[in-house]
């Protein structure tokens, strides 16, 4: 069984390590590799200053006091500022808060405002749809960012976004948060990022050249994984589209409170642990069945969530590392996995 | 001759069994149920696995202190593993009904007060939780072992009035 684990491990990696290989090889005998390539020979792509980045996600607050998810947050927090070396930041996936209410997203930003590091976050649905993001942005900004950092290109989205079925029927806010909360929920349908994010987007990338190392972080995943659970996001394929020039892309995501990889064209995509609880594998195979968790224990309160980690290379390599709060990998997962 | 009566006496017995059998079927023959008692049985279905989807999502109080439901961690009961059970799970150190592991997640990770195993409610989150596992191998397995529903495609899963919000518009087709 070991045996097994290890040889699938090893696919796995030559696989995910085969783009660099070939240029490797291809440099070796003298091929003529052209411009772009010959760059990347000499300094790496486009010079990456290696650095680390934490993901924590899907917090789920309540407005309880001391509800054991304020303390499963905090133990993230500590988790991240232990970690060393230390991440250069931390990007927050999405659900800060259960409910959406106002206390819900200040208790979330006052635990996560003990990281001893920058901090970006993008918004849940869980976040959103009491007030339509108002108390999110006065609290977290805008939820449409990018900037860069030591060579790579981060850019956020708003990935929640549905069409509006609340107007015309006269619901509540409150009426419209609870349909929202609800992950098999049937009335809202497929969200996104919409046309507005994909024209900022295109102009964003629009002067990178296609060397560019690019990092996009979104809530949910930029592939049809499970769309019942909005384990997707509907404008996906237009925004891989927009993506499609550049050499590699890594995309990050939340809202699926499990480990997951999975890769189409130019874009790896990874799914972050929660910090809540952990959320079944849908009943659809998937490409990479090896990147899933253990079945959580429901015996064992915060089994199957943690933080996660991504040291980046000087070739834009991605070392994913999950830090699950107690023993959630199988051992193909243990020491982490390249992207 | 010991041996001989003990035959003798299953014999009896089995043909005893088999008059019974054969006495009742008499008694209770009746015509096959028309069309409408079939579909009035399986409205009863849907309507506790109405009642159970309800509670499934945080309809009854007492099942939380903290204001979890089981569908926090079980979307389309997804991980609840109806058709696995009786199995042994680790919280018991023995065998346990499926409604055992339901009342020990309204206790604990839900902080709730239990439902009687035998309840009406209980019964409805069995019938909504079974619906949705409808045609997957009855498999009495390991407490580790994660099976899959049936994939939803629309509205609650089972036989309901769509709200007519949003996409929920469509009826159901059995």
């Amino acid at each position: 069984m070991a045996d097994l684990e290890n040889k699938s491990r090893r696919d796995f990696l030559s696989f995910a390590g085969k783009a660099g290989l070939t240029t490797l090889v291809a440099q070796a005998v003298g091929v003529n590799l052209g411009v772009v390539d010959i760059v990347r020979a000499q300094t790496g792509i486009r010079g990456v200053e290696p650095f680390r980045f934490a993901i924590i996600s899907d917090a789920h607050l309540y407005s309880i006091d001391n509800h054991k998810f304020d303390e499963q947050l905090i133990a993230a927090v500590a988790q991240v500022n232990a970690m060393n070396p230390k991440p250069d930041f931390v990007l927050f996936g999405g659900d800060v808060a259960q409910n959406g209410t106002e206390d819900q997203l200040v208790k979330g930003k006052k635990i996560l405002s003990a990281l001893e590091m920058p901090m970006k976050v993008i918004p849940g649905e869980h976040d959103w749809y009491l007030d339509m993001g108002e108390a999110w942005r006065g609290l977290f900004g805008d939820e449409t960012w990018s900037f860069d950092h030591k060579g790579v290109h981060f850019i956020g989205l708003n990935s929640i976004l549905v069409k509006d079925f609340w107007t015309g029927a006269g619901l509540s806010p409150k009426e419209r948060m609870t349909v929202m909360e609800m992950l098999e929920s049937p009335i809202p349908g497929p969200w996104g990022v919409h046309e507005k994010q994909l024209e900022w987007l295109a102009n964003d990338v629009k002067n990178l050249a296609p060397d560019t190392p690019v990092v996009v972080f979104t809530h949910s995943p930029l592939w049809d994984y499970y769309p019942r659970w909005n384990f997707q996001t509907s404008d996906a394929p237009e925004i891989r589209e927009i993506l499609a020039k550049f050499d590699n892309v890594m995309s990050y995501h939340g809202h699926v409170h499990q480990t997951l990889y999975n890769r189409i064209g130019n874009m790896s995509s990874v799914a972050a642990m929660s910090t809540s609880w952990p959320w079944p594998y849908p009943p659809v195979a998937l490409a990479y069945p090896e990147t899933q968790m253990n079945r959580a224990d429901p015996s064992i309160a915060t089994d199957g969530q943690g933080t996660q980690v991504i040291d980046l290379s000087g070739d834009f390599e991605g070392l994913v590392q999950y830090k699950p709060f107690e023993d959630s990998l199988t051992p193909f997962m243990k020491d982490g996995f390249k992207v | 001759m010991i041996a001989a009566s003990k035959k003798t006496r299953q014999l009896v017995s089995i043909m005893a069994a088999g008059s019974a059998i054969a006495i009742a079927g008499a008694a209770l023959a009746r015509a096959p149920f028309t069309e409408q008692e079939l579909e009035q049985q399986m409205d009863s279905l849907y309507a506790a696995a109405q009642q159970g989807y309800d509670i499934w999502h945080g309809s009854l109080p007492s099942t939380t202190t903290n204001g979890l439901a089981c569908a926090n961690c079980h979307p389309d009961t997804a991980a609840s593993n109806p058709q696995t059970f009786p199995k042994y799970m680790t919280m018991y150190g023995k065998v346990v009904p499926w409604q055992e592991m339901v009342n020990w997640c309204i206790e604990n990770p839900q902080l709730g007060t239990r439902l009687d195993p035998n309840s009406d409610e209980m019964t409805a989150m069995k019938a909504y939780a079974m619906y949705l596992h409808r045609g997957k191998p009855i498999e009495p397995g390991l407490a580790s072992r994660q099976t899959t529903p049936v994939v939803v495609e629309f509205g609650t899963g089972f036989k309901r009035e769509p709200t007519g919000l949003g996409i929920d518009t469509r009826e159901y087709q059995p």
